[in-house]
Order: C-alpha cells, then sequence, then structure tokens
C-alpha cells in the first residue's frame, strides 16, 4: 500500500513539472530569433537616449550586414550589429536603436562627406510583410529616418529608388553620440504615436505582429542610398499571449501531452506490476 | 574615333542618332580656335545659375587652359562613363574633392580697409590651388611652348552616365530636347552623378544637399525671359568672339548638323567614357614650331598626339578637312565649310526657331 501510494505522488509530481516546464519553457529560453520584445509601459521616460526608462527595458542584438544593391561598393559596410530596444505607452511607440559608430558624421556639407544615419521601416499595410528591401509598389512601407545632416524624415517607399519624404514628419527622433574611440556608440530614440496619423503611415495600435527592419550607415564610411547595413525583417510581437509564432505554442502543448501521456502509462504499467506481486 | 553613328535605334530620315525616347536633341559647337580665354562665359553662367549659397564653388560653365589639371583638378582620370560602347556597365567614379573644385578664398580685406595694415591685398592661408590656377602654363619648351583653352559646360550626353548612375532615377533626359536635368524633389544627395560623369560636370551643393547642373539654359531657348523672347544659352550669347553655335543635332539644315555630320570637323571630347557628347569642339591650330633662330618649322606644336587624345582619332580627318578648305578659298575657291566657321549672322549661329514648337 505505502509502496502504491509512493509510485503515484511521484508520478503526480513528475507530471506537474513536466507540465510547467513545457509551458514555461517558450516564454523563458527560446525567444524566437526574429522577435523583438516590446515593454508595456505605463508612463513614459522614454524620449531621449539615456532616458533612465530604457534601464528596464530587454535590448535585442540585431545583426546587420550589406543590404543588396546596385549603388557602388553596395557591399562595403562597416556596422554589424544594432540592438534594439522597444517600449509602448498606451498612446506611443518608442525604440531605442545603439550601435557602435567611432566617428560621429553630422555633416554632408564639404562634396565628400557624407553624414551617418540610421532607419526603422514598417509595412504600411501591417497584415502582410512587404519585399524586404524598401517594399514594393503594392506593398509599401514606412520608413523612420534620421540623419546627422538632414535630422528626422518619414519615409514612403515602395520598390527601390521611390522613397519619398512626407512633408510633414509625424515621427520625433532624438540622437546622442557618446564615448570616445572605437567603443563610441550613437544612440537614436524615435517615437510614434500608436494610432497612423495619415494615410500610408502604420498603424501601430494592431494587434497583430508587427514586422519591423533595421538599416545603418556609416557616413564616413562613403555610405549613403543602397550602400547600408541592413538587417531582415524582425517582428515586435503585439499579438500578446505567449510569445512567439502561433506553430511554436501548439507544438509546445503537443509535446506536453505526449510526455504526461507516456510517463502516466509507464507509471501505470509499474503499479499494476507491483500490484501483481 | 569617327563619327560612329550607326549603331541602333534604325531612325527614320535621318542619319542622327539622338537617344531613345528623346524628340530632339540639343547640341554645341566650339571653335576652339576662337577661345581667348576671357571667361565671360564663365561669369555670364554664374550670375544667372550659380550665385546662392552652397554653389559658390561651382562653374556650369568653366573655361580651362591645355595642357592642364583642368577643374575641378584631375577630372580627366576621375572615372566615370561607359565601359563598353553597349552601354550595360558603368565606370566606377570619384568624387571630387573641395580642394580639387578650389574653395572660395578668404582675402585680408577687413585689415586693409579697416586696420589700416599696409600689407598687399592676398588671400589668407591655403590658397594653394583654385580653377584656372595653371591658367596659360600649358607645356613645352620655349621657343614651342602651346596651350590653349577649352570652354566646358554639361555635354547633355546621348548616353549620359549620370542619368544612369542615379539609384533614384532624380537625373533624366527630357523628351523635347535632350537636355539633362536633375529632379530637385527626387535628388536625396547621393552623389553618385558627381562620381558618375566622366567630365565632372554635376555638382553637389553643399548648402541644399542636392545636386545641381547646367541646364543649358532652357529657360532662354523656351523663351521665358520677361520679353518672352527666346535666347541661347547666356555661354554662348555673352561670348566676346561668339565661338558657339547652338541648335538641334538632328536640325539637318542648321550648320552643326554640317560641322558635326556632314564634314566630320567637330568633335566630341573624350569620346572614349562613351556617353557620346552632344557638345562638340572644331580642334584647335596652333603656328608650327620655331627654331632657336625664330624660323617657323613644318612641326606640329600642339603634338597630335594629344589632341588625339582629348578629340578621339576623328581630330586628323578633322584638321586635314579644315586645311584643306582653307587652302582652296586662299587659292581663291569657295569653301561652305570656311563660311560655316566664320558666319557672324547670330541667326545662322543660334538656330533658336528650331526651339519654337508651338
Amino acid at each position: 500500500m505505502t509502496d502504491h501510494r509512493r509510485t503515484l505522488t511521484l508520478t503526480a509530481v513528475l507530471s506537474a513539472l513536466i507540465v510547467v516546464s513545457t509551458v514555461a519553457a517558450p516564454m523563458v529560453s527560446a525567444r524566437p530569433a526574429h522577435e523583438i520584445p516590446v515593454s508595456e509601459v505605463s508612463t513614459a521616460d522614454l524620449a531621449e537616449p539615456n532616458a533612465d526608462g530604457w534601464e528596464a527595458v530587454p535590448a535585442s542584438d540585431v545583426p546587420l550586414s550589406s543590404a543588396p544593391s546596385s549603388v557602388p561598393n553596395a557591399d562595403d559596410t562597416s556596422i554589424e550589429t544594432v540592438d534594439v530596444q522597444a517600449a509602448r505607452t498606451d498612446q506611443r511607440l518608442y525604440v531605442r536603436l545603439e550601435w557602435q559608430d567611432a566617428t560621429r558624421d553630422m555633416n554632408a556639407s564639404a562634396t565628400r562627406e557624407f553624414a551617418d544615419a540610421v532607419a526603422v521601416q514598417f509595412p504600411v499595410n501591417t497584415s502582410s510583410r512587404p519585399p524586404i528591401a524598401m517594399g514594393g509598389p503594392d506593398n509599401r512601407v514606412n520608413v523612420w529616418y534620421w540623419s546627422g545632416s538632414t535630422g528626422t524624415q518619414e519615409l514612403l517607399a515602395g520598390g527601390a529608388g521611390s522613397t519619398t519624404p512626407f512633408e510633414n514628419p509625424t515621427v520625433q527622433a532624438n540622437a546622442s553620440h557618446s564615448g570616445t574611440g572605437s567603443n563610441a556608440t550613437w544612440t537614436v530614440v524615435y517615437s510614434r504615436q500608436l494610432d497612423a496619423p495619415s494615410e500610408n503611415r502604420t498603424d501601430l495600435r494592431t494587434d497583430g505582429d508587427l514586422d519591423v527592419a533595421f538599416a545603418v550607415w556609416n557616413g564616413s564610411n562613403g555610405e549613403r542610398s543602397g550602400q547600408k547595413a541592413v538587417s531582415e525583417w524582425h517582428y515586435y510581437p503585439f499579438s500578446g499571449g505567449p510569445q512567439g509564432p502561433p506553430y511554436e505554442t501548439l507544438l509546445w502543448t503537443l509535446a506536453g501531452i505526449a510526455i504526461v501521456a507516456v510517463v502516466g502509462v509507464t507509471s501505470f504499467g509499474i503499479y499494476r506490476t507491483q500490484g501483481a506481486e | 574615333m569617327s563619327t560612329d553613328q550607326q549603331d541602333d535605334q534604325g531612325e527614320e530620315d535621318t542619319l542622327v542618332n539622338v537617344a531613345d525616347g528623346v524628340d530632339h536633341q540639343v547640341a554645341m559647337v566650339m571653335d576652339l580656335n576662337k577661345c581667348i580665354g576671357c571667361q565671360t562665359c564663365t561669369i555670364a553662367c554664374k550670375n544667372l545659375w550659380t550665385e546662392d549659397g552652397g554653389s559658390e564653388y561651382m562653374y556650369w560653365n568653366n573655361v580651362e587652359t591645355k595642357p592642364g589639371e583642368g577643374y575641378p583638378r584631375g577630372w580627366e582620370d576621375s572615372g566615370g562613363g561607359w565601359e563598353s560602347s553597349e552601354h550595360s556597365d558603368r565606370s566606377p567614379g570619384e568624387i571630387p574633392d573641395d580642394e580639387d573644385y578650389g574653395r572660395a578664398w578668404e582675402f585680408n580685406h577687413e585689415e586693409i580697409m579697416y586696420e589700416g595694415s599696409d600689407e598687399p591685398l592676398r588671400p589668407r592661408d591655403g590658397a594653394e590651388w583654385g580653377p584656372n590656377w595653371d591658367e596659360d602654363q600649358g607645356a613645352g619648351e620655349y621657343p614651342n611652348s602651346y596651350y590653349f583653352y577649352l570652354p566646358r559646360i554639361c555635354n547633355h550626353c546621348t548616353h549620359p552616365s549620370c542619368v544612369e548612375a542615379c539609384p533614384r532615377s532624380a537625373l533624366y533626359k527630357r523628351q523635347e530636347d535632350g537636355i539633362v536635368l536633375v529632379d530637385q524633389d527626387r535628388c536625396r544627395g547621393y552623389r553618385y552623378c558627381v562620381e558618375g560623369c566622366p567630365y565632372k560636370k554635376v555638382y553637389y551643393n553643399t548648402v541644399s544637399k542636392k545636386s545641381e547642373k547646367c541646364i543649358f539654359c532652357y529657360p532662354r531657348i523656351e523663351g521665358e525671359g520677361p520679353d518672352g523672347e527666346t535666347f541661347a544659352p547666356a555661354c554662348a550669347e555673352e561670348c566676346p568672339p561668339q565661338l558657339r553655335l547652338v541648335g538641334f543635332l538632328d536640325d539637318e539644315e542648321g550648320p552643326i548638323h554640317k560641322l558635326v555630320n556632314e564634314y566630320e570637323v567637330a568633335l566630341p571630347l573624350h569620346p572614349e567614357f562613351r556617353t557620346q557628347p552632344n557638345v562638340y569642339y572644331i580642334p584647335p591650330f596652333a603656328p608650327g614650331q620655331h627654331t632657336e633662330d625664330g624660323e617657323t618649322v613644318d612641326i606640329d606644336r600642339i603634338p597630335r598626339q594629344y589632341l588625339r587624345e582629348l578629340f578621339g582619332d576623328g581630330v586628323d580627318e578633322a584638321l586635314d578637312t579644315i586645311d584643306a578648305h582653307r587652302q582652296r578659298v586662299r587659292q581663291g575657291g569657295d569653301s561652305e565649310l570656311m563660311e560655316l566657321l566664320q558666319d557672324k549672322n547670330p541667326a545662322k549661329q543660334y538656330r533658336l526657331e528650331v526651339f519654337d514648337d508651338d
């Protein structure tokens, strides 16, 4: 009888542990590679690159590589990674980008001078993912752009070469270059209201995941136009609930049920064998 | 290179090769034998188009001494143009440095005018290069030194590599007359056009952060002036020796077509860049070389090879043709070519009626 009870208890504990771990695993360790978490915050002290509010917001390391482009020297880019943080209040989305760049290139006032720049790209229509290189004619992108020489611009593009600035940007950007030598970094914070301010601007109050991509230009390396370091498409998980694409949760659930079933059947077998003695 | 006009597009009724999608092609012929290097064209252009902030350093029209570094310094070796006459692969180019264009110097006016300094008026430090720094220097040894002046504007090429270089199609060739323009609304200051033009005739405005270039004075040829009258480009009209002819390349009644396509005495500059310029030059003649004793001998003062480098192999035939017609006139004969080259009738020099399409 005591043996019987011990076996049952063990089975129950084991099963419970397995269930807990299957549910918890995707939330803790396996954040999907292209997901960039967004912190929901109630009040925002986030507009400045060095605002205290950013300390609590997790950062993602987004790898960059040279964009495919027909411009000369397109594969000569120098920025390899950008740290991305994102936070959302019930009114605004804040995106903070930080990358290493030893030179602070703020001007394009000489014939060979180009300014550092950074951009965030969203689909105009958040229900489908546009071609990564400036979108396509039927699937346009909204780009938040900041450069040392032009300041903030809000752009619309429907394919390479079609980029057009909106007349009145609704995006705010604040930039700061800090540190010295090779450890010096640029930090740029963008923010915009969640509601789409007009047609052809991305609605950030979407309930689905929001695709997003990043680009960085190093002015002193002559980078401009298609000569830029870009990310692949990533996404902000605005769909809520367990994070990650739905199929992942489904797979974990199925695996959990299967494990519980196997453990249950095995325990029952042992119990039966012992009971028969 | 002789005028090799027969590549593609099977134009009806004309031998003149204008670009695809272009109705007519503006053109200019400049007779280098008439240029006195006075820079009146340069100033006429500057006063009209490049006086605003950011364009101080630009000379859409410049006159440089050849042989010489030119403006911007070393432009002939700065790349650009096409790899082959297929016009499919562009040759990469470089953006000239501010110093190569020559920065505006600062002078000691303040000290002299207001502070009583008695030093001579001169540029402050850093005046080490500028447009025409090597003016009249030329090449060769006394008594056989030589030079000539080369006025340059945008060539409004038939195959403009600047247009092809722009990833945003901000540069385009006007359908009505083939003038190459920069759409200031589309330009984002990338400067691929600046590096892609082998003649370095597209300039970056450091204030507007957009590129600019010679517009062939299109408002003048369109009759957009205050009195609605049509004028040739300012560089042509203001030229004291009137060395420029203006019209359409495909106007078969005009002097440009005759000089370029019939007599083949007007040649493009650096045809090896393969952009097919629409500014043509009558190559320069110079007196023969002199001996130590001052005797003139029958040796070219300007080395023929140098002229071939500038104007292609067609220069030999062009000079021979002009020489032959000169002889003919000297011996009392008639020559349409000599008349074309000496015409003083502005109505014939500037075929303004061809621009009037309404």
